[in-house]
């Protein structure tokens, strides 16, 4: 079944300038969708819209049915949204902040329990104005979390946590996909998005430039193998060296290129210092396209 | 009402926050001595009274919550949620409002108490005048916000509202000393229908005009807040 369905969306500030261009996708219930791309891409434009922030220049966009500008009360009890850049009251503690949230919400879980998911239980009477970045990022995900919702909206959740932080985040978000929470991501983490999405779509000037899982996408791209070879030694097949004298070959089938290599360093009797050979990564993906792209 | 869980914040950041306490709580004080001055007693004085509740601590109170949360992107965390755009609005104004309904029944009580005004004949009148009053000054707050970058800017911006409406409204001198033309043109701000609705309470007076140019300044408030009112800060 799915989630969320966006069909040709197109989003245009008042300047008349065109953030997101035509831009489709689906999310089954209890995936993981990502929107990655560099900033200005139009994730966020793009989010903002499916949440019911505002309404599509062009397209349509549903929300579990719903159109989630014109039907927000079928739509908001049933989703949690956590901003790129939201607020609280400084003055607020944290946990007067969730409780606050907790009362608009029509069947909301105890505040504790929300703060406890976060871990943000010891700071609860702290201060909004005195948590850190990555705390407030943290009580962010709290409200998101506190209507119990069935689609969560994470526009770059992670960013100003420290490592052990995301690490908790990333495990809360696994345990919330595994009781079937369908998640929207955006995000310019890679290894983010490689560790929890489903599928992802690459952002890029406001299209989407590539669309699927994570190794649909990567394996559009060549592996890498690169090695030091002994000064002197003519290499089987043309390549540009590094000044340092590391040179890269990108194969599209690593493992025979890797076979051939080593048979003929074997046979030759040449030893491949700093030997290293890798699939794409996402990353990888991700530059190729945005350079394509430019 | 959902509202409610957003105004119980707002009152906890109105007690936290010594500006807006002062605004709302001390400076009607301080306008009392000048009110006796210029002579106004018993029911000019508790006129005066009410109206200047409404301009500092609805009006102008009201600019820099609104402002304030909008720069703190409160609203715009409030606005992913499920209140609705006319429930945040309410939630956020709702302390401001209540503390000033309490400022007027007090003063009120003080000064009957003290010079002994008679109960109003025509009670009605004074509800009409002050719910009016409140919705005008709420709209005109939300409507104000949307022109000011910053909370101290707040200072700046509301000053034509407030200034006309001190010295324009027969606040602190009868509209009757001034030119024809010119009270008849000061009639029309938003507060001087207010106080006008406030008299007629205790003296027989012409109500159907005022009601009807408060009625025309809530639409125009509404308006307002629809079009130019912004929930996120200006880039």
């Amino acid at each position: 079944m799915t989630a969320i369905e966006v069909r040709g969306l197109t989003r245009r500030y008042s300047g008349g300038f065109e953030a997101v261009r035509g831009v489709s996708f689906e999310v089954e219930r209890g995936e993981m969708f990502a929107l990655l791309g560099t900033n200005g891409a139009g994730k966020t434009s793009t989010v903002e819209v499916v949440e019911g922030l505002s309404r599509p220049a062009e397209g349509t966009v549903r929300v579990l049915g719903h159109d989630p500008f014109a039907e927000r009360a079928q739509v908001r009890p049933r989703m949690g949204v956590m901003l790129q850049e939201g607020g609280f009251p400084p003055d607020l503690t944290a946990f007067e902040a969730a409780r606050m949230w907790a009362g608009t919400l029509t069947s909301p879980r105890p505040v504790d329990e929300a703060l406890e998911m976060v871990d943000l239980t010891h700071r609860a009477t702290v201060r909004v104005k005195q948590l850190s970045g990555g705390e407030r990022r943290r009580l962010d995900l709290a409200l998101a979390l506190l209507g119990k919702p069935e689609v969560l909206f994470l526009d770059e959740p992670t960013t100003g946590l420290d490592p052990e932080s995301r690490r908790n985040t990333w495990e809360l978000i696994r345990a919330l996909l595994r009781e079937g929470v369908t998640v929207l991501l955006t995000t310019h983490y890679l290894e983010e998005a490689q560790a929890l999405a489903d599928r992802l779509a690459i952002m890029h000037r406001g299209r989407i430039v590539a669309q699927g899982t994570v190794s649909e996408v990567v394996d559009a791209y060549p592996s890498r193998i690169s090695f030091v070879p002994p000064a002197g030694v003519t290499l089987p097949f043309v390549v540009d060296a590094e000044p340092s004298g590391r040179v890269t070959l990108r194969t599209n089938s690593l493992q025979s290129s890797l076979h051939e290599l080593l048979a003929w360093a074997h046979l030759n009797n040449v030893e491949l210092s700093g030997l290293d050979a890798r699939s794409a990564s996402l990353e990888e993906a991700f530059l190729a396209i945005a350079e394509e792209a430019a | 009402m959902r509202a409610v869980a957003v105004g119980q914040a707002e009152l906890k950041l109105f007690w936290r926050n010594r500006t807006a306490l002062f605004n709302s709580l001390l400076m009607p004080l301080l306008l009392v001595p000048v009110l006796i001055a210029v002579d106004a007693s018993g029911v000019p004085l508790v006129i005066g009274l009410v109206g200047f509740a409404l301009l500092m601590a609805v009006y102008y109170n009201l600019v820099t919550t609104f402002v304030a949360r909008r720069e703190e992107l409160v609203l715009k965390r409030l606005r992913v949620g499920e209140l609705t755009d006319p429930e945040i609005l309410v939630g956020a104004a709702l302390p401001s409002v209540v503390i000033a309904l309490g400022q007027m029944v007090l003063y009120c009580l003080v000064v009957a108490v003290v010079t002994g005004v008679d109960l109003p004949s025509r009670p009605w009148f004074l509800l009409l005048g002050v719910l009016g009053g409140v919705a005008i000054f709420v709209l005109l707050a939300a409507a104000s916000s949307a022109f000011t970058r910053t909370v101290e800017m707040a200072q700046v911006t509301s000053l034509p509202i407030l200034m006309a409406c001190l010295f324009g409204s027969g606040m602190m001198f009868p509209l009757t000393n001034l030119p024809e033309v010119l009270a008849k043109v000061l009639q029309y701000l938003p507060l001087t229908p207010v106080l006008q609705l406030l008299n007629a309470a205790w003296a027989d007076g012409p109500v159907i005009k005022p009601l009807t140019v408060v009625a025309v300044w809530i639409v125009l408030g509404t308006y307002a807040v629809q079009k130019w009112f912004r929930w996120d800060p200006r880039r």
